[in-house]
């Protein structure tokens, strides 16, 4: 089959038509696809109305752009991810939640919350109601603070359980994402000792500062990390250089305004974009990527453009007009992901195939140069109503999707070639600073580390003064093993095998990189 | 800002115990009280027999450590796990012919060693028949901060083990010294214990802790388990709590030997003499590593382990551990 006919490649459903969208003789199988979805066995109602209404959407056509474009996406150098058709909501939004428990909300008739109770209960009924997936859900310290002494301890311990819990059942994905720190809080050290205890996928992430965050809390969340994959450890000082001080983590790791969000996340396969070189370095750093990374900014602006002069989201939402969110505190990203490849092709083709990126310092050069040229392409073009970033389109490693079959997420060393501890974080480190945007490193201890925090610490400090931005850290043998960005349960991906009813749609995904990726679950197993 | 990372491990061609005159007196196979051959007379610095370094440690101190093995030991305990440290190559060339990759040469009376070369199968080390390897550097004490200073950055402080690192008490001393004027990292001597107290008072000023092995408190035990009377360790634990250097008292606990509770009472009653705040840590004697009767003996259980740790916080010590 062609590649090029726009129907068929695997990134879309199979009755979508990029510039059409739905068309008479695509009917029958959309209407399998709806009936399948019906069907399907192992989908609540949630999640069959979700995959439905993703279906309705992607009837339309997509936001126009250039011929030269849409090849790029038909080649898979530039990828959807699935967002669909038409945007008709920012991918991710970062609301002031501060605000709402201040000055509560005329839309959602909240008064101000003024004891633990109501603040609890109106985060509740806000996630309820936020205006895409639930991926942040606050700088919980922050928020909750100014309200723990209202109740007494034991109670303010059993206030603060009941909504962790909460907002992990009613928003069951790993991808909802709080943040605490770099302050110690009374909130934040229960918020630690409750995550340790109820072990639930809402993620979490300690914006960790060593001239701020005290010795004996970040202990505490390495003891976590440790049992219970998280809280990923944020470099707070080289984030608040890029980004300010309100800046938050949300969904995997990314990074955003708070008060503001990310329009559209657009993938760049830095692995396909390969095939539009000539195969030498230098076509693929001096002619590809400046002429893909073009491409890619309009294919980003086409659907922000949509989203904000079509749909007129930001006119009529309450999160809007009440000041929840603010539109110029907005961008989006290109999600780059792939680099391992990309790198080992050009070095292959260069008559050095034994010269791996993570191990061969050639190769690793190549790599950050790879990544810091992107990086400055990106940076000549202007993101539309990007005023989130100094209207720049935010530069983002991608941690990958189910559909990814032998392709690295992100810039990341493939699983099973990184190179001894300090090697590894030494060159990930390089790519980390060029990339503002949300990156991580994976780092797994033997069980040694549980005996041994400080050793832990020790290593993230150096990680951390080395550039690097976010650690994700897990130990041998505990419960939770990292798939790429987000956390899973090893019971509900056995369950996901035998097609049982899952809450969770992020562990659905993580069932997809069982049958394809298999590696991804023996992380338990590689080498620390 | 951002080191090199250099293999910084190798050299060219290290020629193990080529220091002709300063290593008379130390080809000699078998236990050694100190390093007397190792002194000079001069202010040069001390020179080290180092078997190995570690970039990362989580277990021979506090945080994240680096690790430098000093070869040779004066202890002969049955249940070594590095048995091939116990002492210096006497250069009886038998290990030459076993190595698959020419990495040994045999030259003028000397074994030397090729790192460049060696796979590290250990093949000369199961051959060596004096418990011993060819595999060890000489280095001085710059030198071998030089290895180190690389991940530096990501460490708390460096630990110097064994083989039985006061047997080169000057090096040490001398290494730590370098330590301390190049960084703010802290130092750790895991040792025996069985050392003269003024190798001891020489080591105090650059080093901030000290762990103890107490193989066995039972004098009996110990001088089957070691070769060795315990009377000079004890001392030690006393003179290094008393000047607030000891980090931990260790006891691998060996089937038969001492894994009762009775042991583990009197080891901590003996600590509770001392200080209550001694911090005593029981780790499973595991056959990995080892060779001879030892090889055949089991690792204690759970229930084992737990009891000799309730035994010795019922004796009253605050801080009793052991390992996983």
């Amino acid at each position: 089959m062609d590649k090029h006919d726009s129907t068929i490649y695997s990134k879309f459903n199979p009755y979508e038509d990029l510039q059409q969208g739905l068309t008479s003789e695509k009917l029958d199988v959309y209407r399998k696809s709806v009936l399948d979805t019906l069907k399907s066995p192992g989908m609540i109602l949630r999640q069959k109305r979700d995959t439905l209404a993703l279906g309705a959407m992607c009837a339309l056509p997509y936001p126009q752009v250039s011929d030269r474009a849409r090849r790029l996406i038909e080649d898979e150098v530039i990828c959807l991810i699935s967002e669909g058709a038409a945007p008709y909501h920012p991918r991710y939004v970062a609301p002031d939640y501060q605000k709402l428990l201040s000055l509560g909300s005329e839309f959602l008739e909240l008064a101000p919350a003024t004891d633990l109770y109501e603040a609890t209960a109106h985060l509740l009924t806000a996630y309820y109601y936020l205006p895409s997936e639930p991926v942040f859900l606050g700088r919980i310290d922050h928020l909750l603070e100014p309200f723990i002494d209202t109740v007494d301890e034991d109670t303010a311990a059993h206030v603060l359980r009941s909504f962790w819990l909460m907002a992990d059942r009613l928003n069951p994905s790993a991808f909802s994402h709080a943040n605490i720190g770099p302050q110690e809080t009374k909130v934040g050290r229960l918020l630690l000792t409750i995550d340790r205890k109820l072990k639930t996928l809402t993620n979490l992430t300690l914006r960790y500062h060593p001239d701020i965050t005290s010795d004996s809390f970040a202990l505490q969340a390495v003891a976590n990390t440790l049992e219970v994959t998280k809280p990923y450890f944020l470099n707070h000082q080289a984030m608040t250089e890029a980004w300010g001080d309100n800046y938050v983590t949300a969904s995997c790791y990314n990074t955003m305004r708070l008060g503001g969000g990310i329009y559209t996340l657009v993938r760049y396969n830095f692995k396909e974009a390969l095939a539009q070189s000539d195969g030498t370095i230098s076509d693929y750093v001096d002619r590809v990527i400046p002429e893909t990374v073009e491409r890619l900014v309009e294919v980003v602006n086409s659907r922000i453009r949509y989203l904000v002069e079509e749909t007129g989201w930001f006119e009529t939402n309450f999160w809007v007009q009440e000041g929840f969110l603010v539109r110029d505190r907005f961008t989006a990203y290109a999600g780059v992901y792939g680099l391992a490849e990309a790198v080992n092709g050009l070095m292959a083709n260069a008559g050095r195939p034994d010269a791996r990126y993570g191990s061969d310092p050639v190769a690793n050069e190549l790599a950050e140069r790879i990544v810091v040229r992107f990086g400055e392409e990106l940076a000549k073009h202007p993101g539309a109503y990007c005023e989130g970033k100094n209207g720049q389109i935010t530069y983002h490693a991608q941690v990958g999707i189910s559909s990814d079959i032998d392709v690295t997420p992100g810039t990341r060393i493939p699983t099973g070639e990184e190179p001894d501890l300090y090697a590894h974080l030494a060159t990930e480190a390089l790519l980390h600073r060029a990339i503002d945007g949300g990156i991580s490193t994976i780092l797994e201890f033997d069980q040694t580390a549980k005996e041994n925090p400080e050793a832990v610490l020790d290593i993230i400090r150096a990680a951390h003064e080395m550039g690097i931005r976010t650690l994700s850290i897990g130990s041998a043998n505990s419960e939770f093993i990292r798939v790429s960005g987000w956390l899973i349960r090893r019971s509900d991906l056995d369950r996901a095998k035998d097609e049982k009813a899952l809450r969770h749609s992020s562990s659905y995904l993580a069932a997809g990189f069982f049958d394809t990726k298999p590696i991804h679950l023996h992380r338990i197993e590689r080498k620390v | 800002m951002l080191p090199d990372w250099p293999c910084v491990f190798r050299t060219s061609l290290s020629y193990n115990g080529a220091a002709g005159s300063a290593l008379k007196g130390m080809r000699s196979v078998g236990t050694r009280s100190r390093d007397e051959a190792l002194r000079n007379e001069s202010n040069e610095p001390a020179i080290g027999f180092v078997n190995k370094v570690l970039s990362q440690s989580f277990v021979d101190g506090p945080g994240n450590r680096a690790v430098v093995f000093l070869q040779g030991c004066n202890f002969n305990c049955l249940y070594c796990h590095n048995p091939y440290m116990i002492n210096l190559c006497n250069h009886c060339s038998q290990c030459v012919s076993h190595c698959p990759e020419g990495a040994l040469i045999f030259k003028d009376g000397l074994v030397a060693w090729n790192p460049e070369a060696c796979i590290e199968c250990d093949a000369c080390i199961q051959a060596c028949p004096h418990n011993s390897s060819p595999q060890v550097r000489r280095t001085n004490p710059h030198d071998l901060w030089l290895e180190i200073e690389p991940f530096a950055p990501f460490l708390s402080g460096v630990t110097v083990s064994g083989g039985e690192a006061m047997q080169q008490a000057q090096f040490v001393r001398d290494f730590f010294t370098e330590v301390k004027a190049q960084s703010n990292l802290n130092t750790l001597i895991q040792t025996n214990g069985d050392v003269p107290r003024e190798d001891l008072e020489e080591l105090l000023p650059v080093t901030d802790w000290f762990m103890v092995d107490l193989k066995a408190f039972d004098p009996a035990a110990h001088r089957e388990l070691t070769g060795s009377e315990n009377e000079r360790v004890m001392d030690t634990i006393r003179f290094l709590a008393r000047h607030k250097k000891l980090f931990q008292v260790r006891q691998v606990v060996v089937p038969g030997f001492n894994d009762s509770e009775a042991e583990a009472k009197q080891t901590a009653g003996f600590l509770m003499t001392i200080d209550p705040a001694i911090d005593l840590l029981f780790l499973r004697f595991r056959s990995h590593g080892t060779r001879g009767i030892a090889e055949a003996w089991e690792t204690p259980g759970n229930e084992v382990m737990a009891s000799m740790v309730a035994a010795a916080e019922e004796a009253g010590l605050d801080q009793v551990h052991r390992s996983i």
